[in-house]
């Protein structure tokens, strides 16, 4: 075949209306001034305290923070019950899981029998926040938290957490725990024990 | 020897600069960033505060003047120093010099003084703003040329073409309405312009389009920013420029901003006239301050009514700036050899068979 000149198509058909060019432009200007008029009636109404009524999306960080949906992966935590002791049991699995390899613990016994770990330490610098030591846990003893500010720090021996600083209660995690559990066991409204 | 028109001469000048450079020029910096933020759903620049209060973000102008003022002025190498330094000069004094023959108030009588608001009651003001503002390109040519740098000389080429187009598209313009005031002096088509219904832009409405958007070309602001074309040239004809004479620059596209509102104002929207409100009608609705009261008063109307006609043009062009995107520039050519010259053209001679006719009663 020859080589030849190829015509493309660029779609451009424009009316008459279109090309008197005018028009359009006061269209656009439409359309601009439209999103200025609102978004200048949001901002004043913020400043009256309405908040909510503010069209524009943008939050400063500092001053304003967002609160993340249940199904955002922050940093992993363990559980804390209501009786005070954590409900881990330190069966390993996360340890195994884990694709960094951050989690190390060592197992310990109660007296009553119940076996917990006697150390846990968290890598915070090695966690990818995938979430498979939660995915993993057969107790709903570790799950990722909705925290996520400030979770840096000026080296990286300072973002290993023990298992102290990793305890967090149950009742701030409970929505991420239901929302695991109809998750990962297909339990909708799980109402279980604590 | 201090005689009051000296002294009436200097208040004016000095009103015309603090107007211009003193509020026009650092505010318009805040509305160009506050603005286009709201327009694009953001919020815009609000951080540069003291002691917590940021006034909106009003601040910023202030600070970005701190920051050039201690800002390194830089010659690049190679670049030709007498004209570099003279360029951003050429390009602000014709900005400022043109909004000496735009009347921003009437004529009024103070104690026995006639005043006239205007720097340069010119016979030919109309010409003397085009003679004046025509220079201004000679400062955006310079600075690409003496630059020594392809984006700029780039820049400064294709700002020599542009604004030499839209400049006889831009006089042409207004012939029109020469013909219909029969007057160059702007001071006389602003007191032609007494009743509403001669206001320019009542009759010579498609002549304002084209005048206003020659003027955004002649001002190389977008859509028309071919000679600074960010993407394209970096920065265009001021690529090489810092410090203070980056900041004439910018400070010569705000005070042509003002001049061209202020041309549109006196040209079109009746400079200082209220509309259906005569001179003799406002003196005497405030002839309760008595009489050198009422006109200290009907002046400061007047001079009020005509920097809020001017806010209203300069928030136009504001929202033009950040609606359109840039044309290409053979279509910024284009539009003004093949599209806004023959217009203009056709609508001088529509203005003079109307003349003729008796259709368009003149003033």
């Amino acid at each position: 075949m020859a080589i030849g000149i190829k015509k493309v198509d660029s779609n451009i058909t424009l009316t008459l209306w279109e090309r008197m060019y005018a028009p359009e432009i006061i269209r656009g200007l439409y359309i601009t001034m439209r999103h200025f008029t609102v978004n200048l009636w949001g901002l004043a109404l913020e400043a009256l305290g309405r908040r909510d009524k503010r069209k524009i999306m943008t939050v400063y960080y500092p001053e304003e923070t967002l609160t993340p949906p249940p199904a955002y992966r922050g940093r992993p935590v363990l559980v804390r019950a209501e009786n005070g002791l954590e409900k881990c049991v330190a069966c390993g699995l996360c340890e195994v899981a884990c694709p960094p390899k951050c989690i190390k613990i060592t197992g310990g016994e109660r007296e009553n029998g119940d076996r917990y770990p006697l150390t846990y330490e968290l890598d915070g610098g090695r966690c990818i926040f995938c979430g498979f030591c939660e995915e993993v846990c057969p107790k709903d003893a570790i799950v990722m938290s909705a925290e996520w500010r400030e979770l840096c720090e000026y080296g990286r021996a300072r973002m290993v957490y023990q298992k102290e600083a990793l305890l967090y209660p149950q009742r701030n995690l409970q929505k991420r725990i239901n929302l695991i559990r109809s998750r990962y066991f297909g339990v909708s409204r799980y109402r279980g024990k604590a | 020897m201090i005689s009051p028109e000296l002294i009436e001469t200097a208040a004016k000048i000095i009103f015309v600069f603090a107007l211009t450079l003193g509020f026009f020029a650092p505010v318009l910096g805040w509305v160009e960033r506050k603005q286009s933020a709201v327009m694009q759903d953001r919020i815009g620049a609000n951080r540069a505060g003291v002691f917590g209060f940021t006034v909106i973000g009003l601040l910023h102008s202030l600070a970005d003047a701190i920051k050039l003022v201690f800002k390194e002025d830089f010659t690049p190498r190679g670049a030709e120093k007498a004209l570099h330094t003279l360029a951003p000069v050429m390009a602000v004094i014709p900005a400022l010099i043109a909004f000496a023959v735009i009347p921003f108030g009437g004529q009024y009588t103070l104690w026995g003084h006639r005043v006239n608001l205007v720097v340069a009651d010119l016979d030919v003001g109309l010409l003397f703003v085009f003679a004046i503002s025509s220079i201004s390109t000679y400062g955006v040519v310079i600075a690409g040329w003496a630059s020594n740098n392809n984006w700029s000389l780039l820049g400064g080429l294709r700002a020599s073409a542009q604004m030499f187009s839209y400049e006889v598209a831009m006089g042409l313009t207004v012939i029109a309405l020469v013909m219909y005031y029969q007057s160059l002096s702007l001071v006389e088509i602003v007191a032609k312009q007494e009743n509403f219904w001669h206001w320019g832009i009542v009759w010579h409405w498609p002549a304002f389009l084209l005048f206003f958007s020659c003027a955004i070309a002649e001002n190389k602001r977008v859509p028309f920013d071919a000679p600074e074309a960010e993407s394209e040239l970096v920065a265009g004809y001021f690529t090489e420029y810092s410090g203070m004479k980056f900041v004439m620059f910018w400070a010569a596209e705000f005070i042509e901003m003002v001049t061209i509102a202020g041309m549109c104002v006196a040209l079109f929207l009746g400079g200082h006239h209220i509309p259906f409100v005569t001179q003799a009608g406002l003196a005497e609705a405030l002839g309760a301050f008595g009489p050198n009261g009422a006109q200290v008063a009907a002046m400061l109307i007047g001079v009020g009514v005509f920097v809020f006609k001017l806010i209203l043009l300069l928030a136009l062009q504001m929202a033009v700036r950040w609606t359109l995107p840039r044309f290409r520039y053979d279509q910024i050519m284009k539009l003004g050899w093949k599209m806004i010259l023959p217009l203009s053209l056709a609508w001088i001679s529509l203005t003079g068979a109307a003349i003729l006719a008796g259709v368009m009663p003149r003033p």
